[in-house]
C-alpha cells in the first residue's frame, strides 16, 4: 500500500522505536511467514543468552504460531518462490519482569472465531496429564482434510509455555475479525 | 532397491535410510510447512522397503527439534514399523537420542514409546 505524503509524516520511526523499547520487544515481523523467515527467527532466538531449554522452547512456540499464520491467515499473498498463497500477520516476542512473551496477530474469517476460542478455553482447563493424552488423541486422529497444519498448535504452547494461552478477538467488519494470540514463558524454568 | 537420502537443510532433517544395513537414520531439525508433501517419499520408500518380511531394523531418531506437525508424520511413520513388526514377521529397534539437559525431546521419545508397540532404546547424549 503506498501511503500519501502527508499521511506518511504520522509515521514516526522514532515512536516506533520508543514504542518497541517501552513494551521490551526484541524481536517483531510483520509480512509474509515463509519458511525463509521461520529460519532466519529461529537463529536469532538460538543465539539469545537464555538457557538451551527456554531458548528452544521459544522458537518452537514462534515456529507454532507463525505456521498457523501461514495456513490460515484470511490475509494472504502469492509466493513466487513457493508457488502458492501464504498468509499475513505480525509477529512480536518481547519481556516482562517474571515472563518471555510471544505474540501473534492476523486476520480470520468471522466463522472460525466461536470454534477456536472453544478449543483454546477448553485446552486452557486441562491439567498436564490431561493435556499430554489430549495431544496423544489428537496426534492419532486422521489428518483434518484440506488443512496442513497437525491440530495440535494451542495443546503445544499450552504444554511448552506451562501457561494457559491468551486468544483476544476483535471483529473488524461482517466478514473478518483480527485474532491475537499471547503465550507466555515463565523466565525461570 | 536403493537407498533414500535426503540433505538437510535449516529446517528440514538429514535422512539415511539404508536398504542393505536395515539402519535407518533421521537427524536434525524438522519445521517444513508443508510436511505431508515433504515426507511424501520417505513414506513412498518405506512402502516398497517394508513390502519385503523378516528385516531387523534399527531405526535412528537424532532429532533436535520438530513441530508439531512433524510429530504426527513421525508417529505414521513408528506406527508402520510397528505393523511391520506383526503383519511381516520384522523386528524394530529404536533408537531415540536426545540431548542430556533436552527434557522436552526426552519427553517426546517417552511419549512415541508409550503409543507404540515397539522397543525403544531412550539414549541421552552429552552435548
Amino acid at each position: 500500500m503506498q501511503l500519501e505524503e502527508t499521511q506518511r509524516e504520522f509515521f514516526s520511526l522514532k515512536t516506533f522505536k520508543e514504542q518497541l523499547g517501552a513494551h521490551r520487544l526484541s524481536l517483531s515481523f510483520q509480512g509474509m511467514f515463509s519458511q525463509d523467515v521461520l529460519s532466519l527467527i529461529g537463529h536469532t532466538l538460538k543465539n539469545a543468552p537464555d538457557s538451551r531449554i527456554l531458548s528452544k522452547r521459544l522458537f518452537g512456540l514462534v515456529v507454532e504460531m507463525a505456521q498457523n499464520i501461514h495456513h490460515y491467515s484470511a490475509e494472504k499473498v502469492f509466493s513466487e518462490k513457493e508457488q502458492r498463497d501464504i498468509g499475513i500477520g505480525v509477529v512480536a516476542i518481547g519481556e516482562s519482569e517474571e515472563h518471555h512473551i510471544i505474540c501473534s496477530g492476523n486476520y480470520v474469517e468471522n466463522n472460525v472465531v466461536e470454534p477456536m476460542i472453544e478449543r483454546a478455553n477448553y485446552i486452557n482447563q486441562l491439567s498436564p496429564e490431561e493435556l499430554k493424552q489430549f495431544y496423544k488423541e489428537q496426534r492419532r486422529a486422521p489428518q483434518r482434510k484440506n488443512k496442513p497444519g497437525a491440530n495440535l498448535g494451542f495443546i503445544e504452547m499450552v504444554r511448552k509455555s506451562v501457561n494457559p494461552i491468551d486468544v483476544r478477538v476483535e471483529q473488524v467488519d461482517d466478514k473478518l475479525s483480527f485474532f491475537t494470540l499471547t503465550v507466555r514463558v515463565n523466565k525461570n524454568i | 532397491m536403493e537407498n533414500f537420502h535426503i540433505e538437510s537443510s535449516t529446517y528440514i532433517p538429514r535422512i539415511d535410510f539404508d536398504a542393505n544395513t536395515n539402519v535407518l537414520e533421521i537427524e536434525g531439525e524438522s519445521y517444513h510447512e508443508y510436511t505431508i508433501e515433504f515426507f511424501q517419499p520417505v513414506f513412498e520408500w518405506l512402502k516398497e522397503y517394508l513390502s519385503s518380511p523378516e528385516r531387523e531394523i534399527t531405526f535412528n531418531f537424532k532429532m533436535s527439534y520438530f513441530n508439531t506437525s512433524s510429530s504426527r508424520r513421525f508417529l505414521e511413520i513408528l506406527t508402520m514399523l510397528e505393523d511391520y513388526q506383526t503383519d511381516s514377521n520384522g523386528k524394530v529397534t529404536i533408537n531415540w537420542y536426545y540431548e542430556e539437559s533436552d527434557i522436552d525431546m526426552l519427553e517426546s521419545g517417552e511419549e512415541y514409546a508409550d503409543d507404540v508397540n515397539i522397543k525403544f532404546n531412550l539414549i541421552p547424549v552429552t552435548a
